[in-house]
C-alpha cells in the first residue's frame, strides 16, 4: 500500500483507519494522495504500489482535500480537547494542526451523542469525538473475533457502540484504547490521571503473565499512571490482554507489605535484616551452607536472581540450595523452547493442555493471527476439555485427566511404530487405548509428518515432557520447537542467572526441608502455599525448618511461618531485566520508587551482607552478554536418551458424590490484586458442568460447595460452565479463595450442598 | 578660603534647587505606585459568575511554562458536586513563585482564561515554602483581574 511504501521511506502520510495489523479498509479518507494518471485523490491505505507509479503527498490538491476531510470531521467534534485525555497524542489534533483549513465554516450547533459513557468497567466511550475510522470495531470483530463493538445508525447518525447493547467482554478490548487514534475510546482508570506531557514513558515488559508482553509504564509523581502496549517493529504490534494494562495497581493496593515484620510485629528494616543475618549465620556455621536454602519467584528481575546466586554462593558458601518457584510439575528443556518465528513458520499448531485464552492470552491473539493467515492447516487441542475457541477453531481430542501422556505417547507410537525411542516411552502402555483411537492416530501422524508444527504446552503433566522428548528424537534433525504456557513468569531469565530450572530441584529443596537438612529457608517474591503445586510437602517444609525469611509484595499465606517478612521492591520500582514466553531477555525500567520500607534485592542482601559483617557489593553482570539480540541460547537436543515409558493411566473412576479437581492457570484470577481489575475476575473459581452443578449446587447461575478429602474441607464458590466435561472441577491456581493445590487435584467429595448466592 | 566658600555655596545650591523639584521616589507602603493595566504580577484562579472554578486541569499552563513553575494534578468530580464548570477539575494547582519568571504565556495558554497574571507584586515571605501558592490561595488574590 501507498501508506507503508511511504512510512518506510520516512513520509508521514496521515492515517485514521488503517492499522498494518488490521488491513486496508479505506473508511476514513484521511490518507488523500494525489497518483499521477489517475483522475482524482486516491485513498493511500487502498492503493497498492505499483511500478512506475508517481505519488505526490502533498501539493495543492492533496492539501485542498486533506482540508476538506478535516473541516468535515471537526463539523460535529466538540473541540473539548481541554477536558479530553487524549489531548496531546491525538491524531485528530497532530493532522488538524499540521494539515487542517485555518478555521471551520460550520457555524450551526453541533449533535450531541452520549459522552463518557462506559462500554466496559474499564472503558469509556466518547461518540461525539469519534472520527468512525472503525479501527476498535475491527480489532475485536476481526482481529480478536469478538464482535463486541459495532457501528450503529446511518449517516451524520453513525456511532461506535456496543453489541447488542451488552458491555464488552473481551479480555483484549484495552487494545481499542491505544488503537484509537483520536479521544473517542479513553480509559477510565487513567481518566483525567495525567497528560502525555507531564509523564515520563518507560520501556518495560508486563509482569503478569509467562507471555511478557513489551509494554509502556508511564508514570507522574512516583505514580505508574497507566501502561500501554509497546509495538516493536517486525516483532510484535504491542496488543496487549487487560490483565496487563490495567492490573498495575497492585504496587499501590493496600495489603502491600510495606514494612518489614518481625514474628509479625512491624520493625524497622535493619532489625528485620539484623535477625535474618544471625539466623543465616547461625545455621552457615554451625550446619554448612548445605542447609540453607534460597526459592526465587515472584516479581523478580534476572539480575535479581543473579545478586540471589552469587550472595548465596559467596557469603553462604558452595552448596547452598537453590531453586526456582512453580506453578505446574511439569517442565520444558531449554533445547526444545521455540520462539514466536517457529509460530509464523509452522504448519501445524497443536495445543497440549494449554488454553491460551485463559493462561496466555496475548499468545491466543497471535494464534489466532496464524490461523486467520493460514486457515487450511491442521490444528489440535489435547486437554481434559475441549480447548477449542470460536476465535481459534482446533481440532479437540478430550482425554480424562491423567491420561494426557498416555495418549500422546500411543499417538506417537502409533505414527512411528519402528522408532526405538517411540517405542521405549509407548513401552508400558500394553495393550490400553486411548478413547478415540482415530483422532489419537491422526494427531499422532500431525506430530510426526509435519514439517513445522508448534506445540503449545501447559505444563500440567510432567510426562508429557518424556513424550516431547521422544518426539524430538523421532522428528530428528526436522525442528520440534515449544512454547510452554505456563509460568513462572521470567522462568528462564532465573534459570539464565544460573538457578535450577525445573519442578525437580525445586521438590528435593522442600523434602530437604521437609526432613530437616535444611534450616534456613529464604523465599524470594514467592507465594509457596498458594502457587507450588504440592501444598501439602510446602506446609510441612515450612513447619519443619528452624527459620524462614519471606521477601516479596504482599504477605504470603500461612505467612505466620516465616519468621521474617521483607518488603520487596516490585515490578517497574527497580530496572532489571526480564524473559518472555518465547526465551527473550528484554530490559524493564525502574519507573518509579519503591513505596515504604520496600528495597530491592540487592540492597536487602548489601544490608544482609554488612549485617554479617563480610564486605559484599552486588556485582554488575549484563545478562544480555551471550544471547542473540536478547534471545536466550537454546542448546543442541542432546543424542540418543534413554527415555522412561509412560505407564497406561489408572482406570477412571469417579464415585457419584465425587468431583475431580484439575488445576488450571487463568490469567485473571491468579496474580497480584488488582482494585482496577475487580469487576473482571471470575464470579465464581471454580468451574463445573451445568449437569454437574445441578447435581451439587443449587441455583442456575452458581454458589458455593464444601469439598472434603482425608478429614479436611474446603468451601469453594463453583458456577456452570458448559465447556467443562462432566464430573470435572476446575479451579484457577494461585487463588487463596480456592487454593486449589492445598485442596489437590484427583477426586474430592463434595460433602454438602449449599446455596448461598444464586437465583 | 573662597574657593571653600563657592564650592560650599555651589553644593548647596544644587541641594536647594533639588528641593523643590518634583520627587522620583514615592513613600511606600503609605503610597504605592500605579501599574500598567497589563502588569504581570502573581497569579489567580478565576471563577465564572456561577462560582464555579474556571480551570479544568488541561496542564497546558504547565506545558508552557519556561520556568517549571507551576503543578497541576486534575480529577474528576464527584457527581452532582461540580467544582469546575464541567466533570474535571484542578485538584491541585501550584505556582513557585520563586521560579516563576512572570513572563504570562500560562495566561496566554490556557484555553479557559483560567489563570491570570494580577498586578499584585508584593511577594515576600520568610521561607521559602511559603512562595508556592497553592491552589486555595491562587482563588483568594489580595487583587482580582
Amino acid at each position: 500500500m501507498i501508506v507503508d511504501a511511504a512510512a518506510k521511506i520516512g513520509i508521514e502520510v496521515p492515517i485514521y483507519c488503517y492499522h498494518p495489523a488490521l488491513g486496508p479498509l479505506g473508511a476514513c479518507r484521511m490518507c488523500l494522495v494525489q497518483v499521477e494518471k489517475m483522475p482524482k485523490l486516491v485513498t493511500g491505505c487502498t492503493t497498492p504500489v505499483a511500478e512506475g507509479m508517481v505519488v505526490h503527498t502533498r501539493g495543492p490538491a492533496v492539501d485542498k482535500g486533506r482540508q476538506g476531510i478535516l473541516e468535515f470531521l471537526l463539523i460535529n467534534h466538540p473541540l473539548d480537547c481541554p477536558v479530553c485525555d487524549k489531548g496531546g497524542e491525538c491524531f485528530l489534533q497532530d493532522y488538524t494542526f499540521r494539515y487542517g483549513p485555518p478555521a471551520g465554516r460550520f457555524s450551526e450547533s453541533k449533535l450531541e451523542r452520549a459522552k463518557d459513557a462506559p462500554i466496559s468497567d474499564f472503558i469509556l466511550i466518547d461518540q461525539e469525538r469519534c472520527v468512525l475510522c472503525q479501527r476498535c470495531v475491527r480489532f475485536l470483530g476481526e482481529y480478536a473475533g469478538e464482535p463486541q463493538l459495532m457501528l450503529k445508525g446511518r449517516g451524520v447518525e453513525t456511532v461506535v457502540a456496543p453489541a447488542d447493547d451488552r458491555p464488552v467482554t473481551s479480555p483484549f478490548s484495552g487494545n481499542v484504547i491505544d488503537l484509537c487514534p483520536v479521544g473517542a475510546l479513553t480509559s477510565a482508570a487513567y481518566r483525567f490521571k495525567a497528560r502525555p506531557w507531564n509523564q515520563v514513558r518507560y520501556p518495560s515488559v508486563c509482569p503478569h503473565c509467562p507471555v511478557g508482553c513489551p509494554v509502556t509504564v508511564t508514570a507522574r509523581e512516583e505514580h505508574v499512571m497507566r501502561v500501554e502496549g509497546r509495538p516493536i517493529p517486525d516483532r510484535d504490534w504491542g496488543w496487549l490482554c487487560d490483565r496487563g494494562r490495567f492490573g498495575y495497581d497492585f504496587a499501590v493496593h493496600p495489603s502491600r507489605l510495606l514494612t518489614a515484620r518481625l514474628e509479625g510485629r512491624p520493625v524497622p528494616e535493619a532489625a528485620a535484616l539484623r535477625q535474618v543475618a544471625r539466623w543465616l549465620g547461625e545455621v552457615r556455621d554451625r550446619y554448612g551452607a548445605g542447609a540453607v536454602g534460597f526459592v526465587v519467584g515472584g516479581q523478580h528481575t534476572v539480575e535479581d536472581a543473579y545478586h540471589l546466586r552469587r550472595f548465596a554462593e559467596t557469603l553462604v558458601g558452595p552448596g547452598v540450595q537453590l531453586a526456582i518457584s512453580q506453578r505446574v510439575r511439569g517442565y520444558l528443556p531449554p533445547w526444545l523452547h521455540g520462539t514466536y518465528d517457529d509460530l509464523e513458520a509452522a504448519d501445524a499448531v497443536i495445543l497440549i493442555g494449554a488454553d491460551p485464552y485463559r493462561a496466555v492470552p496475548v499468545l491466543h491473539l497471535k494464534l489466532r493471527q496464524h490461523w486467520r493467515r493460514k486457515p487450511a492447516l491442521p490444528r489440535w487441542g489435547v486437554g481434559v476439555r475441549p480447548l477449542g475457541r470460536e476465535t481459534l477453531p482446533l481440532r479437540d481430542l478430550v482425554v480424562r485427566p491423567q491420561a494426557m501422556a498416555a495418549t500422546l505417547a500411543w499417538a506417537l507410537q502409533r505414527a512411528a511404530k519402528d522408532h526405538p525411542a517411540a517405542r521405549a516411552v509407548a513401552a508400558g502402555l500394553g495393550a490400553w487405548e486411548p478413547e478415540d483411537p482415530a483422532a489419537a492416530e491422526a494427531l499422532g501422524h500431525v506430530l510426526v509428518a509435519s514439517e513445522r508444527p508448534l506445540l503449545v504446552w501447559d505444563g500440567h503433566d510432567p510426562e508429557v515432557e518424556t513424550v516431547l522428548r521422544a518426539l524430538a528424537s523421532v522428528r530428528g534433525d526436522r525442528p520440534t520447537p515449544v512454547l510452554p504456557g505456563f509460568g513462572p513468569e521470567n522462568a528462564r531469565g532465573f534459570e539464565w542467572a544460573g538457578f535450577p530450572g525445573g519442578y525437580e530441584a525445586l521438590r528435593r529443596l522442600l523434602e530437604q526441608a521437609a526432613s530437616g537438612a535444611i534450616r534456613f529457608l529464604a523465599v524470594w517474591g514467592a507465594d509457596l502455599m498458594r502457587e507450588v503445586p504440592d501444598a501439602g510437602l510446602v506446609e510441612a517444609a515450612l513447619a519443619r525448618v528452624e527459620y524462614a525469611v519471606f521477601e516479596g509484595l504482599f504477605p504470603p499465606q500461612g505467612g505466620e511461618r516465616f519468621g521474617v517478612w521483607l518488603p520487596g521492591a516490585a515490578w517497574a520500582e527497580e530496572a532489571g531485566t526480564w524473559s518472555t514466553l518465547e526465551g527473550r531477555l528484554s530490559p524493564v525500567a525502574e519507573a518509579v520508587a519503591p513505596p515504604g520500607d520496600a528495597r530491592p534485592v540487592r540492597s536487602i542482601l548489601a544490608g544482609l551482607a554488612r549485617a554479617l559483617k563480610r564486605p559484599w557489593t552486588p556485582e554488575a553482570w549484563d545478562p544480555m552478554v551471550g544471547t542473540e539480540a536478547g534471545l536466550l541460547p537454546r542448546p543442541q537436543r542432546p543424542e540418543a536418551e534413554d527415555l522412561p515409558s509412560i505407564a497406561a493411566p489408572p482406570p477412571w473412576r469417579l464415585a457419584g458424590d465425587q468431583l475431580y479437581v484439575v488445576a488450571e492457570a487463568d490469567v485473571f484470577a491468579q496474580g497480584a490484586p488488582s482494585e482496577i481489575l475487580a469487576p473482571r475476575r471470575p464470579a465464581f473459581w471454580g468451574r463445573v458442568h451445568p449437569e454437574t452443578w445441578a447435581a451439587f449446587g443449587s441455583g442456575p447461575s452458581g454458589g458455593r460447595l464444601t469439598l472434603e478429602r482425608e478429614g479436611r474441607r474446603w468451601t469453594v464458590s463453583v458456577g456452570p460452565d458448559p465447556t467443562v466435561p462432566r464430573g470435572l472441577l476446575f479451579l484457577p491456581i494461585g487463588v487463596a479463595e480456592a487454593p486449589v493445590y492445598q485442596i489437590g487435584e484427583g477426586p474430592v467429595t463434595v460433602a454438602q450442598p449449599l446455596e448461598v448466592r444464586g437465583g | 578660603m573662597f574657593k571653600t566658600v563657592k564650592a560650599l555655596a555651589k553644593g548647596l545650591g544644587t541641594t536647594f534647587k533639588a528641593l523643590t523639584e518634583p520627587r522620583d521616589t514615592i513613600a511606600y507602603p503609605e503610597k504605592r505606585r500605579e501599574y500598567a493595566p497589563r502588569f504581570r504580577g502573581k497569579h489567580m484562579l478565576a471563577k465564572d459568575e456561577d462560582g464555579h472554578e474556571l480551570c479544568v486541569g488541561c496542564g497546558l499552563c504547565e506545558a508552557v511554562c519556561p520556568a517549571n513553575a507551576i503543578r497541576v494534578v486534575a480529577a474528576e468530580a464527584e457527581p452532582g458536586k461540580p467544582i469546575s464548570w464541567t466533570d474535571r477539575y484542578s485538584v491541585d494547582y501550584e505556582v513557585d513563585l520563586i521560579r516563576c519568571i512572570f513572563c504570562g504565556m500560562c495566561e496566554e495558554a490556557c484555553p479557559t482564561n483560567a489563570v491570570r497574571l494580577t498586578p499584585f507584586n508584593e511577594l515576600a515571605a520568610y521561607s521559602r515554602l511559603d512562595m508556592i501558592a497553592d491552589k486555595e490561595e491562587l482563588l483568594h488574590p489580595p487583587v482580582r483581574k
